[in-house]
């Protein structure tokens, strides 16, 4: 299989997704525009311009109408899909660091750093009509995070909660009608890099720096599995047809130049989900993974580095023929 | 085709393309592949022609994603032609998935090339001259003791040893160990094969080996059996060489078999003797 190189942006890739049926992908990095593709070819449908510094995240709604995007410019900016011009834009006191639609779209949350004597704080927007209008609307819900920063963000089920995943490993689920804590658990020890949902939303993968990624029930916050690597893992996402997940990720990107490209480290590496245990590997990036997508029909997955290249990588018959072994001790 | 096909250009104007601009970009659409032609200077100010093909392929999509198709581009890429632009997508080199199949390889700590770039914590990296312990000979404890002057004493020693041996280029043959295999050649007996090895000479043109074979493994186990044949015929040439396992058993075959009739001719046996050099 000959991966697709989408050379759009200009410096390290921060959050990759695909749209719902999987015919765009998103891309957004370390330089101003975030980048949209057709997933089949790797041909650029536009870039979104406006930002003016790094794009942390970016998110997509059910329909592909509209793009939330969070940036280190203090700013949320919501965009039209069709045209590529940007409807909204929402000051915040410090840099964007997630952001977010809900299932349905009626909502979307974003959270702030904590930064420049500003606390980190979440908010939940009404996102029914998007138009200039949202730039000015005050939030449904917001309220503070003292104790730690957020570093991602997902929607629980049916719109009713939100995880959040933080600096110090640990994941809070938020009830949203209330803004209360229902649950709050640390099974990691370092930064949580990435949330993803399953294709059903029951469950969901964290990524994290205490190079570990496991995966969680949605709405007890259960630990069900985890999958151990020798690196910092960066992203991690489940496979909607497989029982499979990758993992990305590397050596920080301060610590890139005094490792090697050798075998291992920059590879995006396929585990088992339910054995835990790591059957393949991809080669391709020249820096640590940041940001890892599956498509949703399974059959390829792209991943954005800190190389500043998204690899569109479908997968060779040899991927579906293969079965994991399960009877061996 | 456009008319212009008719008039003819004049060599003179096709210099002029040549050494001037380059020609135009072309695009054939045909087959089903559409094939995308264009010329630029590389990095040594030389002339390529790049040649891509791209496949047309027809896919059948839901509603929404066919209404996305029509949408235009914009941003940056609002200038774009439809299909891919070669300055931001690109096709990468074939790569495919490893798949890791033992226990072994997947639990196997990697950080084998990171120990190079450490610095060597439990390694002493400096040791002392005197006294080999670790620390700096400066700071020595045995500094002006007679354990120094021994020490000093037989390092000087060394170097006078080290001086002895020159830095040019020895051919392997001349070298120390190499001597003995040299001049081993031209020692008589010194080849320990030939210590047991016996020539039977008068042998039957119609000798062969089964027959040599009964003939000697009577008088003990034989290491190596040689009967020399005419290449062309197969024939025998008169003389067989036995390497015995034993000396003691050579000399018995010696023994007997000298004078012995075989074959209506009489066996000359004798101790095999190296090759004589010329």
């Amino acid at each position: 299989m000959k991966p697709l190189m989408l050379q759009g942006h200009e410096r390290a890739i921060t959050q990759i997704k695909y749209n719902r049926e999987g015919d765009l992908l998103f891309s957004a990095a370390k330089d101003s525009k975030p980048n949209v593709w057709w997933s089949l070819n790797g041909e650029r449908l536009g870039t979104f311009n406006g930002h003016g510094g790094v794009v942390w995240c970016l998110d997509v709604d059910w329909q592909t109408i509209n793009l939330i995007t969070g940036g280190g410019d203090s700013s949320c900016r919501l965009w039209d899909l069709e045209t590529g011009k940007n409807i909204a834009t929402i000051k915040t006191k410090s840099s964007v660091r997630t952001c977010n639609f809900s299932f349905s779209a009626y909502q979307a949350a974003y959270t702030t750093d904590r930064a420049m004597g500003h606390p980190c704080e979440v908010f939940i927007i009404d996102t029914r009509t998007i138009d200039d209008s949202i730039s000015t609307q005050s939030p449904i819900l917001k309220w503070e995070i003292t104790d730690s920063k957020v570093t991602s963000m997902v929607w629980g089920t049916l719109d009713e909660t939100i995880i959040t995943g933080h600096e110090t490993g640990d994941l809070i689920q938020w009830d949203l009608r209330t803004g209360k804590k229902v649950h709050s658990i640390k099974e990691h020890t370092h930064q949580i890099n990435d949330m993803q949902l399953s294709r059903d939303g029951t469950m969901f993968i964290t990524a994290s720096k205490d190079q570990t990624s496991k995966l969680f029930d949605t709405s007890s916050l259960e630990l069900l599995k985890e999958y151990k690597t020798e690196r910092p893992v960066n992203s991690a996402a489940l496979s909607p047809i497989l029982d499979h997940v990758v993992l990305g990720g590397g050596q920080d990107a301060m610590e890139v130049t005094t490792t090697s490209t050798r075998q291992g480290k920059f590879d995006a590496r396929f585990f088992h989900l339910v054995f835990e245990e790591e059957f393949g590997r991809v080669k391709g990036h020249f820096g640590p993974i940041n940001s890892l997508a599956f498509h949703p029909d399974g059959k390829s997955y792209a991943s954005g580095g800190e190389d500043g290249y998204v690899r569109v990588q479908s997968f060779d018959q040899s991927y579906f023929d293969y079965t994991f072994d399960y009877n061996r001790d | 085709m456009p008319v212009a096909d008719d008039i003819q250009s004049s060599w003179a104007d096709e210099v002029e393309i040549d050494l001037g601009a380059l020609p135009p970009p072309s695009e054939v659409v045909e087959n089903g592949l559409k094939v995308v032609t264009e010329y630029k200077y590389d990095n040594d100010n030389k002339k390529v022609k790049i040649v891509r093909t791209y496949k047309i392929e027809k896919r059948v999509v839901s509603k929404s994603i066919a209404k996305r198709k029509t949408w235009s581009k914009f941003g940056d890429s609002a200038t774009d032609k439809p299909g891919p632009n070669p300055a931001t997508t690109n096709v990468s080199e074939d790569v495919s998935m490893q798949f890791i199949s033992s226990k072994e390889e997947s639990q196997r700590p990697d950080d084998g090339d990171l120990d190079g770039l450490k610095p060597p914590t439990s390694r002493v990296i400096f040791k002392c001259r005197t006294c080999q312990g670790e620390h700096w000979t400066l700071s020595c404890p045995f500094q002006n003791s007679e354990l120094a002057q021994a020490k000093a004493n037989e390092a000087a020693k060394a170097a006078d040893a080290k001086a002895g041996t020159t830095n040019k280029y020895v051919a392997p043959f001349l070298r120390e160990g190499g001597a003995g295999r040299g001049t081993g050649r031209e020692q008589p007996g010194a080849r320990r094969d030939d210590v047991a090895a016996i020539r039977i000479s008068n042998l039957s043109n119609f000798a062969v080996e089964a027959d040599l074979e009964d003939l000697v493994k009577s008088f003990g186990p034989v290491q190596k059996l040689y009967l020399a044949k005419e290449k062309s015929t197969g024939h025998c040439k008169g003389f067989a060489y036995v390497h015995f396992k034993f000396r003691a058993d050579a000399a018995k075959a010696i023994q007997l078999l000298n004078g012995h009739g075989y074959d209506h001719l009489i066996l000359n046996v004798e101790w095999s003797k190296p090759p004589q050099n010329n």
